[in-house]
């Protein structure tokens, strides 16, 4: 930053950004001209491995183990001082409550010592906002958001300006991966397991139901296409033959896949009348690490005439640089957070938007 | 010594700045729960009232439990970034020793004082401290059935918010014990005057839990698939 000291050039602001709603702790350092100065992430995976899913307290304990020494470790690695910064961000919400208020006092308390700005920022909306960072993606586009915990179609055309288009009636599309691998016996977590035991699989081989293809809106269902991988599991010999299992997993992927385009291909033709000057499609999320979906999404995407935003796998799945960079979005917007901000358990990205999801995190 | 010290490990929010034993600023809520919105905007209006900067501070203090696991978090990740953030060393104080100071100073009675807090799970956190304030045994988890052989004779004082149910299960025992007059909330101000004396620890300091995360070990998924 040396180089800056004495310019009468202005810098470009410079946000420390603070992750740790599920089961990631994260702390990442971000500047307004899109350079990620520090990225780190810390998986909880192995603790919460031998429960099958994350475990609330476990993962609150973990998160005030590590973030502190995250921090540290961002900082040194970005080569800055606390007093460097422009701003301190972290996740306000949603997501699990324990983890949230130690990512959130962490934050405040930064940004109190140095006197800097503290942001809060929806998790969702650092999803949201990742393209941005990593492509330059301008205002509006369609975000395909899809994750553990969420599922969910937005229409973005603005920082804050997010409307609902479509969300999950029943389970969220990576617990639906997650759950899935659990019935075929495979490892925690289930999503990229699943995706590397359907990759020898025949997709054809067991018939498995679409659910809500061919139905008008953009909600999404899996508990369904859940149920039946059960039935079809129940009918094989114990243990799951490799054939079959590869077999059923190849099916189940293929079904999200179709069910997951049919959906935008609902939203992009509702677009292409209401908001024609949307030329741009994003996804975000856990589950946009998974390539038979972007495989998907990007011949969708041919159809209509519209461009493929799919972020780094690192910056899809839970981290900090999504935070520090929704906090530099807000900062230019002066949506500053007071000290007093209270850790939201729930925040809808559309507060307007009447939603029947219930997210999987809250119900473990 | 300069030093600000926090507590939310229990059912309240304080906050203190000490310089050489002499408390500069002291601020005390009561709250079951919103700490996490109360304590930053206390630790301000404290450093300002005691018109001291951070970078000024020697060291800070916080209390490490055992309490609430959301109330001690919310302490300990305030305590540990403040410290990180102002690069100054932090130390841990239990709730039990900061509310048997409290007990202990206002009742020079040469009685031992048994702490108890309510875990909100049937038993109690506790500790038996000598009349000198220092601990006669480990911080533990104990049913108060159990009590009677742990403390073994008194008489003794007893504090904490679970001091009525230690006392009713003592007595029981036959055992003469009595409540002390005393806050059953650790006070910041003790928090720092014990957090003065304190070597500084050699790592980063950790929560005092005294108990497992509420979790149970699910069957292997394949048992899960089996009609």
């Amino acid at each position: 930053m040396e180089a800056f000291a004495g310019s009468a050039m202005v810098r470009a602001m410079i946000v420390l950004g603070i992750e740790t709603s599920c089961d990631e702790t994260a702390a990442a350092i971000v500047t307004a001209d899109r350079r990620i100065l520090a990225n780190v992430v810390l998986s909880q995976l192995d603790e919460h491995r031998p429960y099958g899913g994350v475990v609330p307290e476990i993962a609150a304990r973990a998160h005030l183990d590590h973030i502190d020494r995250l921090v540290a470790e961002a900082m040194a690695e970005a080569g800055l001082g606390f007093a460097d910064l422009d701003g301190v961000a972290a996740t306000g919400g949603p997501g699990l409550i324990g983890g949230i208020i130690v990512g959130v006092m962490t934050a405040k308390s930064i940004a109190a010592v140095h006197g800097k700005p503290f942001v809060a920022v929806n998790h969702l909306e650092g999803h949201a906002l990742t393209a941005r960072l990593t492509d330059d993606v301008a205002f509006p586009y369609l975000l395909l958001l899809v994750s553990g915990g969420h599922c969910q179609l937005l229409l973005v055309e603005g920082v804050g300006g997010y409307t609902l288009l479509g969300s999950t009636i029943d389970d969220a599309v990576g617990e639906a991966f997650d759950k899935t691998a659990k019935m075929l016996g495979l490892p925690y977590p289930g999503g990229p397991a699943l995706e590397r035991a359907a990759a020898g699989g025949d997709a054809a081989r067991f018939a498995l139901p679409r659910p809500m293809l061919g139905r008008p809106g953009c909600d999404f269902s899996f508990s369904g296409l859940k149920t039946a991988v059960r039935q079809k599991v129940e009918q094989m010999p114990r243990p799951l033959p490799e054939a079959a299992l590869a077999d059923l997993a190849a099916g189940f992927q293929t079904a999200v896949c179709e069910s997951l385009a049919g959906r935008c291909r609902n939203a992009l033709k509702q677009l292409s009348v209401s908001h024609p000057q949307v030329r741009t499609m994003v996804v975000a999320g856990g589950v946009a690490a998974n390539q038979a979906i972007r495989t998907a999404l990007t011949g969708l995407c041919a159809d209509f005439d519209y461009r493929f935003v799919a972020p780094p796998m690192k910056l899809c799945t839970d981290n900090a640089a999504m935070i520090a960079w929704a906090g530099i979005e807000k900062l230019r917007l002066g949506e500053t957070a007071p000290l007093t901000f209270a850790p939201r358990p729930r925040w809808p990205l559309d507060p307007d938007a009447v939603t029947t999801q219930v997210r999987a995190t809250e119900r473990v | 010594m300069k030093i600000l010290a926090l507590d939310t490990a229990l059912s309240g929010c304080s906050v203190a700045i000490l310089q050489d034993g002499r408390a500069l600023a002291h601020r005390q809520r009561t709250m079951a729960r919103g700490q996490a919105e109360a304590l930053l905007p206390m630790v301000e209006a404290a450093m300002a009232e005691a018109g001291m900067a951070y970078a000024a501070l020697d060291r800070l203090a916080v209390t490490v439990g055992p309490g609430s696991f959301t109330g001690l978090r919310i302490g300990l990740a305030t305590a540990r970034a403040l410290a990180l953030a102002a690069g100054k060393p932090l130390v841990g104080v239990t709730t039990l020793e900061a509310i048997a100071e409290g007990a202990l100073a206002g009742h020079p009675t040469g009685k031992p004082v048994l702490v108890a807090l309510d875990s909100r799970r049937g038993d109690l956190f506790v500790q038996l401290f000598d009349a000198g304030s220092r601990p006669l045994c480990p911080p533990q988890a104990v049913a108060p059935a159990d009590l009677a052989a742990l403390v073994r004779t008194g008489p003794l004082l007893l504090a904490g918010d679970a001091a009525e149910t230690a006392r009713d299960s003592l007595r029981a025992a036959g055992l003469a014990v009595e409540i002390a007059d005393a806050p059953a909330q650790p006070d910041a101000r003790l928090v720092a005057a014990l957090g003065a004396t304190r070597a500084l620890p050699d790592g980063p300091v950790g929560p005092l839990y005294l108990r497992a995360p509420d979790v149970t070990l699910p069957k292997a998924a394949v048992l899960r698939v089996a009609p």
